[in-house]
């Protein structure tokens, strides 16, 4: 069975399941989504980063037919995200920020409910299972916590068996635990060759499952890639900081390749470079006979690049200043 | 859970899960005891009550009927306000109100349809709901059944059409669940007035009666009874329903939001 399902990945490996093309959506006055351009391969979990108002959640929905765009072209599988729209919902699975059921419905109806719309579901009983909800299937939506209805939503948005499944704050709200276990879930999902879209804006979610992402800002895409090459990418910067246990010669230091920086605060000093900056700076010490005391490494992570990254695109913006590029959601 | 979908060979017509979003639908109805209180113990009650009350002599100020025989067609309109004023706004509304809808047209089902569940699944109950009130006034009362069937099957469709198109249009403007309820409960006393709930039609001045005939419900009530009573609804009450029914219609299929 895995080797059946490797095979597969590997056939559809560079297969475009989603291509978006120069995306625009307004409403009204307001810009949401300015020049979104983005492809996604079958069987990637890719992820939509941003910080609040980016456009996230107008890209996903837009892609998923809820959105019609104001400019430019999505094809989803092949097929047109408003024209084929009925076959797309057969298709792709959506899960929605914020959307509730009736407060009376009980889990497992729920699920019967809904698979009852697809032409080939997924087992019900099985989904509950998988999603830790097989205590509750007699329990009503209101009844439920915060945790168990995101799961219900998830098995909601999985049990037409979609080839596309489109999470939107898949996580938020949730405890750490359960947070998780939703990771693992989703890979879970993934390994099974579903192509995933996931709505973010936790780093660690991002760095943790997605195959590539897109980190969106003003409704505009700012960079894709991969996670560890955006965290060590655009701003991909190390530091290295220690207090030397005599003189160092801060000249040389800045000569040295991968350095970019020296700074020092009181007998403190901190290197910023890219590369192999530990060796190159740990070297050139011994060199000068300084022994380095309390030594602190830090990479930089995503959420660095991400600050770097949506702090760069502002500088951008600020010089063509434009106020109306704030986003409702 | 095996996600790469094989090609699908179920031939199904669509809508697929149609029956299933009418079923569900039901159900929920059935959990709601306020409703099923309001929509049928309270009706059938009031409607022992008159025909306990009301003894059995005609009387002139009713126009020379048996107090029973006045108020069966006025319960029956108060089951059908009931359902079409509470149950059908409150379960539209909130279910725009709470992303449902939203949620529905992520779906191959779409939210359209679970408009259409509710409509069919209020206009089915209030259907039977109407003949239980014929049937408990003829059987305990020994009211007699609609003699012109056709005319009151006619009178009975029309007068759902345009309450149900009523009741989809408070869910359209009103911008919540509870606005929904406040407006359902505000139309509910004009229009249960002019139906003859407390002065019958007969009972009212000739000017009243007049404006009366063109309301919904106070156009509904003489065309039932008519047909109760044998003869052919008026052609002016089944004009002014039908009236009420294409323009409330066109007005909430126009109007009505599908998210918040």
């Amino acid at each position: 069975m895995t080797s059946t399902l490797e095979t597969r990945r590997a056939q559809t490996a560079t297969e475009v399941v989603v291509s978006v093309d120069h995306l625009r959506v307004r409403y009204g006055d307001t810009l949401a989504v300015d020049d979104v351009s983005l492809s996604i391969n079958r069987g990637e979990i890719f992820g939509i980063l941003g910080p609040n108002g980016a456009g996230k959640t107008t890209t996903v929905e837009a892609i998923g037919g809820l959105r019609r765009p104001d400019g430019g072209a999505i094809s989803v599988l092949g097929l047109d995200a408003l024209r084929n729209r009925q076959e797309l919902r057969q298709r792709v699975g959506i899960q929605l920020q914020a959307s509730e059921l009736p407060d009376k419905l009980r889990v497992g109806e729920a699920l019967e409910l809904f698979a009852s719309f697809y032409r080939d579901p997924a087992d019900p009983d099985r989904l509950l299972k998988l999603l830790g909800l097989e205590a509750k299937r007699e329990d009503r939506f209101a009844n439920l916590s915060g945790g168990q209805r995101q799961r219900l939503s998830i098995a909601l948005a999985l049990i037409g068996r979609p080839e596309l499944a489109i999470l939107d704050e898949l996580t938020t709200g949730l405890d750490p635990q359960s947070r998780r276990e939703t990771w693992k879930l989703i890979e879970g999902i993934r390994d099974e060759g579903v192509t995933v879209i996931l709505v973010t804006h936790f780093m660690e979610e991002a760095e943790r499952l997605c195959d590539r992402l897109a980190l969106l800002h003003h409704g505009r895409v700012i960079a894709i890639d991969t996670p560890a090459a955006m965290a060590a990418g655009a701003a991909g910067r190390q530091r290295v900081s220690f207090r030397p246990s005599g003189v160092v010669d801060v000249a040389r230091m800045r000569e040295l390749p991968d350095v970019r920086d020296v700074v020092r605060h009181g007998d403190r000093f901190t290197v910023e470079g890219t590369g192999d900056l530990v060796a190159a700076v740990m070297e050139s010490l011994v060199r000068d006979g300084v022994v380095p005391l309390q030594t602190r490494i830090e990479q930089s992570t995503l959420d660095d690049a991400f600050v770097a990254l949506t702090a760069d695109a502002d500088a951008v913006v600020s010089e063509h200043a434009d106020p109306t590029r704030e986003e409702s959601r | 859970m095996t996600a790469v979908a094989a090609p699908s060979v179920s031939t199904r017509a669509r809508p697929r899960g149609f029956r299933r979003l009418l079923i569900t639908e039901l159900k929920l109805f059935a959990r709601e005891p306020m409703l099923l209180f309001w929509g049928l113990v309270f009706p059938v009650g009031l409607l022992v009550v008159l025909g306990v009350a009301g003894g059995d002599k005609a009387q002139k100020s009713l126009g020379g009927v048996k107090l029973i025989v006045a108020y069966t067609p006025v319960v029956m309109m108060f089951v059908v306000t009931i359902l079409a004023l509470s149950a059908l706004p409150a379960a539209l509304a909130s279910y725009r109100d709470k992303g449902y809808l939203r949620r529905l047209s992520t779906t191959p089902i779409g939210a359209a349809r679970l408009l259409a569940a509710q409509v069919i699944l209020n206009f089915g109950l209030a259907a039977a709901a109407v003949i239980l009130v014929a049937l408990v006034s003829h059987l305990a009362f020994s009211v007699a059944l609609p003699q012109q069937l056709g005319g009151f099957v006619l009178a009975i469709a029309l007068t759902l059409a345009a309450m149900l198109s009523l009741g989809t249009l408070v869910a359209a403007v009103a911008p919540t669940q509870r606005i929904a309820a406040a407006i359902g409960s505000l139309l509910f006393f004009p229009l249960m007035f002019f139906a003859g709930l407390w002065v019958p039609q007969a009972s009212m001045g000739t000017t009243l009666r007049d404006i009366s005939h063109y309301t919904p419900l106070g156009a509904a009530v003489p065309a039932v009874q008519n047909a109760i009573a044998g003869h052919w609804p008026g052609t002016v009450h089944l004009l002014v329903l039908a009236a009420y029914a294409v323009v409330l219609c066109a007005a909430a299929g126009r109007l009505f939001r599908w998210e918040r």
